[in-house]
């Protein structure tokens, strides 16, 4: 197969998997690192996904670019555009379904899974970074903002820079 | 009947919707409530509700199934497409752009070290998401025990690299589709129509 139908196939399989934004990380990640992007290109893409605006989810574009540059960050665009809009013709032709048991016991488990996965994700990453004290500490501080979720995402990482800057080095 | 408004201000909209919206996720759905049901009156608060229950459902972002449901309901299949692009095409633009600049100093010292402390930052926010995603979903009592297990065996099998990611989705579907269905997790979350 052409690598780049291959990486249009990534990224759609990516979003019509996972339930949610940030769901398609734990697929994207096995697919691409390290073969196309190393974990460091990981961190790059969700922090400009986080400081850009639009849905969170668009990390994918920033990846998709990494990955492969304009036609890289186009794959991310159709694969979070496309697989979303399954819930169109679903709602149509199969609304019943969508209002059944099963389904919703089918989105409960892929949801749970996904947090699992999520949280695995969360700590390779962190793994892949570096663990000093003060890396470790950083981690602590953005659970915590996060859970709590009353400060901007973006001053979150304005500190990580500072922090690493004057850190880092 | 509702007056159906012209592509240009629908795309206006949802422009305004994409670009004004950072961080994603809850200031995003803000915004479109804001400019739809509340300035523009296009989408009742009801037709809001129903469109966001049935967004739950959907694979990837959900916003975008968001914005999917609600431009149809506003004006028809015309109204899907200029509202998804109008939402994510501006918004993907700018991602790229910065992700292209930030290329050109990626290698500088100041750069490197930068992100040094940006990964634990960007972990630390994943692993926050999905404790977030974790609070509606997970149900109170005895039956919370299997919900925090399909967490944990995910968590430790992806961990632990024993089995493909795909497979852990798969089978957590199939589970919770016979074992997890007692109640529908996004009705019970969204607001009383």
């Amino acid at each position: 197969m052409p690598e780049q139908l291959q990486l249009l196939l990534i990224f759609l399989k990516s979003s019509a998997l996972a339930i949610g934004g940030l769901a398609s990380l734990p697929l994207l990640r096995a697919d691409l690192v390290p073969q196309y992007v190393a974990d460091a290109g990981i961190v790059q893409a969700l922090a400009i996904g986080r400081l850009t605006p639009g849905p969170n989810g668009l990390y994918i574009v920033s990846l998709g670019y990494l990955v492969a540059g304009w036609p890289g960050a186009l794959y991310g665009l159709i694969g979070a555009t496309v697989a979303p809009l399954a819930i169109l013709p679903a709602t149509s032709l199969a609304r019943r379904w969508l209002l059944s048991a099963w389904f919703g016991g089918l989105v409960r488990g892929v949801s749970l899974a996904t947090v699992g996965l999520l949280l695995a994700t969360g700590v390779t990453i962190v793994d892949a970074g570096g663990s000093q004290i003060w890396q470790l500490a950083l981690v602590a501080a953005t659970v915590a903002v996060t859970v709590h979720g009353k400060l901007h995402p973006a001053l979150m990482i304005g500190v990580g820079t500072l922090v690493g800057i004057a850190l880092g080095r | 009947m509702r007056p159906v408004p012209s592509a240009r201000s629908l795309a206006r909209a949802w422009f305004d919707i994409g670009t004004q919206s950072v961080g994603g996720g809850t200031s995003t759905l803000f915004m479109i409530r804001r400019v739809l049901v509340d300035r523009l009156h296009w989408i009742t608060l009801r037709e809001f509700t129903e469109a966001w229950a049935l967004s739950q459902l959907s694979p990837g972002i959900h916003l975008v199934a968001l914005a999917g449901l609600l431009g149809r309901q506003i004006a028809g299949w015309r109204g899907v497409v200029v509202s998804v692009a109008g939402m994510m095409v501006p918004a993907a633009l700018i991602t790229a752009l910065i992700t292209a600049l930030f290329g050109q100093i990626a290698e500088q010292p100041l750069a490197i070290a930068a992100l040094a402390g940006v990964g634990p930052v960007a972990g630390g926010m994943t692993i926050g998401l999905a404790l977030s995603m974790a609070r509606p979903v997970l149900q109170r009592g005895r039956y919370g025990i299997l919900d925090i297990a399909v967490v944990a065996v995910a968590f430790a099998v992806l961990l632990a690299g024993a089995a493909q990611t795909l497979l852990v989705i798969v089978i957590a579907g199939v589970f919770g589709a016979v074992f997890l269905t007692r109640e529908r997790p996004t009705a019970s979350d969204a607001p009383e129509s």
